[in-house]
């Protein structure tokens, strides 16, 4: 995994991912009753993340962090196929912790790249590319998604995104010479 | 290797999700305004033309499904929907036929709406004889539901049809009027979509005026009396709305009356002829919002609306702009309750003894969270075999806050069900396109002839192609 190809399937993770959670709180519309389901879903999320941090901090050091980011691509593609299928909140739950945990593998190991790669006197610099290019992809993709909704449903942008992260897995997958 | 695994692996997942997405969750789910009846329905189709309606009733009869007829959907029953039935929904066969300023006259396919004739007959200083307070509805679901409004002078919808053509359940087209086919007039108008589809009315219009509005503060055993003698006698007034309070410091007592009546200077009818478009409504929106959690909200929202109403004494207003009143402050939306609607009709001279009995019912009634209660007038009209008015009646709209659960549900029919009983004790009647919470005993004593109207049904539909909640609920 080069540098280009960890920007580039982080672009489209954040595409994917800014697809979806504006219009997943639509789902959780659907089907969650009141403020305190919200909060619940939510908080299951941040809680697993928050528990699972310590344990990825030590997995990535020992397995590399292209492992990790590519166990969330695909584990993400997987979820989301689930995604449409959900009629009941105990399901949002549970689809909920799991990310959590996902979550944090992405969030930890995304900040152990850059930090590895930073070059101590741009970090800055970096950085502000780094976000430039991700956020770029998330603005597109939520502002396309708004008038996809409108055409399709909302399972349909669940199957979206779950291409999406299968094709950021692929492009971190494919071999290309170590890290530059 | 692996990758080769994990994409044949994904795509055999994929397909999976997508098949049992498809064969089960994917079919649409309905609602009407009430929110109380979500419903998967087969199909929801698109009325874009006479043709595809009628290849519409074709295909059905053929593989046997059933269809169902929508409008806006602002019937709170199912009355436009059923599980598992194809749903039309004919907000898209909205065109103006034929427009005869001079006889006026007009022709519309059932989809237009209320605005869609005002925008095209203002104009030429013509106006809608009998219609809703709002014009978002569209004809059709109007004549099925034969609504009636501020209008005093014009009875029911039903009174200004001249004819409307309909494509029956067997396929065929038939012109229906009081002369032609006359014996299906009085079922199909007021007939909640169950004897075809009403491809296009011709309604008679009358003349756009200017009224000046008159508003005053009245006490509610005065209301009979007022009405009869200042309102009904004089040939001026020509529409007529009232209030009474659901505040609790004068609940049921405290009301106000506000009466358009035919201005002096017709002449300055030009001024006020353009057709007035929704205005900002984020005030009125917080002070309903206000009453729908607090007796105390209840009393400052009426105290507000009375006055601003008093203060608006006095202005003119032109027909048309009368019969487009606002209804976006009355939006609401949350996941766990909903507003519903009940009409209940009662004849004139019972007015005070009704309020009383009513007011007894519901002071015990703690939590049933009642926002609003508007009073119309509508004239004796007993054309459809489903008439309201037996005789000259007020109507009273109740505007009903509730939650969206069973609990929700048991609990307005249980009190809802009381002020039907009262009304029916006063020779009253009910409105028949909300949410099934009467009993069918109550049906029946309401509208006496109701089992005619489900022997004409079956004669006309023997094999129930056309259905809805309401149908099912109360024929079987």
């Amino acid at each position: 995994m080069n540098y280009r190809q960890f920007v580039l399937s982080q672009s489209i993770i954040f595409m994917a991912s800014s697809m979806v959670f504006p219009f997943y709180v639509l789902l959780l519309r659907n089907v969650g009753d009141s403020y305190s389901q919200f909060g619940w879903a939510y908080g299951l999320f941040a809680l697993t993340s928050a528990l699972s941090y310590p344990v990825i901090g030590k997995w990535a050091d020992q397995s590399g962090d292209r492992t990790l980011l590519l166990f969330y691509s695909l584990a993400m593609a997987f979820i989301l196929l689930l995604f449409p299928l959900v009629t009941n909140v105990w399901q949002v739950y549970v689809l909920q912790i799991v990310m959590g945990v996902l979550g944090a593998v992405q969030k930890n190991t995304e900040k152990a790249v850059l930090a590895r790669r930073a070059d101590k006197k741009q970090v800055g610099a970096d950085m502000g590319r780094y976000h430039f290019w991700t956020s770029i992809a998330a603005a597109a993709a939520i502002i396309i998604t708004g008038y996809l909704v409108d055409f399709l449903t909302i399972a349909t942008i669940f199957y979206i995104a779950s291409l999406l992260y299968a094709w950021s897995g692929i492009v971190i997958w494919k071999k290309k010479k170590a890290f530059s | 290797m692996k990758a080769g695994l994990f994409i044949c692996v994904y795509a055999a997942l994929f397909a999976a999700s997508f098949y049992i997405y498809n064969q089960y969750y994917a079919s649409s789910t309905v609602e009407d305004a009430g929110h109380l009846l979500p419903a998967r329905v087969k199909e929801i189709e698109q009325a874009d033309g006479e043709e595809t309606l009628k290849e519409l009733v074709k295909q059905a009869n053929q593989i046997g499904s059933y269809l169902t007829i929508a409008g806006m959907q602002h019937s709170q029953g199912g009355q436009t929907y059923y599980p598992g039935a194809v749903m039309i929904d004919m907000k898209p066969f909205n065109k103006i036929i034929d427009f005869q300023p001079e006889k006026k006259e007009i022709t519309v396919q059932s989809g237009a709406t209320w605005d869609d004739i005002q925008q095209h007959i203002n104009p030429y200083g013509l106006a809608v004889k009998v219609m809703q307070s709002q014009n978002i509805f569209t004809i059709g679901g109007s004549l099925s539901v034969n609504v009636h409004g501020r209008d005093i002078r014009h009875e029911s919808l039903i009174d200004t049809v001249q004819s409307f053509r309909l494509l029956k359940p067997d396929g065929t087209v038939i012109r229906v009027s009081r002369t032609e086919n006359a014996d299906l007039f009085p079922y199909v108008i007021g007939g909640y979509g169950l004897f075809g589809i009403i491809l296009d009315v011709t309604l008679s219009l009358t003349d756009n005026e200017l009224y000046e509005k008159k508003t005053k503060e009245l006490d509610y055993r005065e209301y009979s009396r007022y009405f009869q003698e200042e309102v009904k006698e004089n040939r001026d007034f020509k529409m007529h709305l009232a209030r009474i309070s659901v505040a609790p410091s004068s609940f049921l007592r405290e009301m106000y009356v506000t009466d358009y009546t035919t201005a002096k200077d017709q002449q300055l009818l030009k001024d006020y002829e353009t057709l007035k478009k929704e205005r900002i409504v984020a005030l009125p929106k917080l002070f309903l919002g206000f009453s729908r959690y607090s007796g105390w909200g209840k009393d400052i929202f009426w105290d507000i609306q009375k006055q601003y109403m008093l203060e608006d004494n006095g202005a003119y207003e032109s027909r048309n702009n009368v019969m487009r009143s606002e209804t976006d402050f009355m939006t609401y939306e949350s996941s766990t309750k909903t507003e519903v609607l009940q009409e209940y009709f009662v004849p004139v001279d019972e007015f005070v003894g009704y309020i009383d009995d009513l007011r007894l019912v519901l002071q015990k009634e703690n939590d049933f969270n009642l926002l609003n209660i508007t009073i119309r007038y509508v004239e004796k009209s007993d054309q459809a075999v489903l008439s309201y008015a037996k005789e000259d009646m007020f109507a009273l709209v109740l505007l009903i806050n509730q939650g969206k659960s069973k609990e929700g549900v048991k609990k307005s029919e249980r009190v809802i069900r009381k002020m039907i009983d009262v009304t029916l004790k006063h020779r009253g009647s009910y409105y028949l396109p909300y949410y099934a919470f009467p009993s069918k005993e109550q049906l029946k004593t309401a509208y006496p002839r109701i089992d005619e109207f489900f022997r004409k049904k079956q004669q006309v539909d023997p094999d129930d192609r056309f259905t809805n909640h309401f149908y099912e609920e109360y024929s079987k």
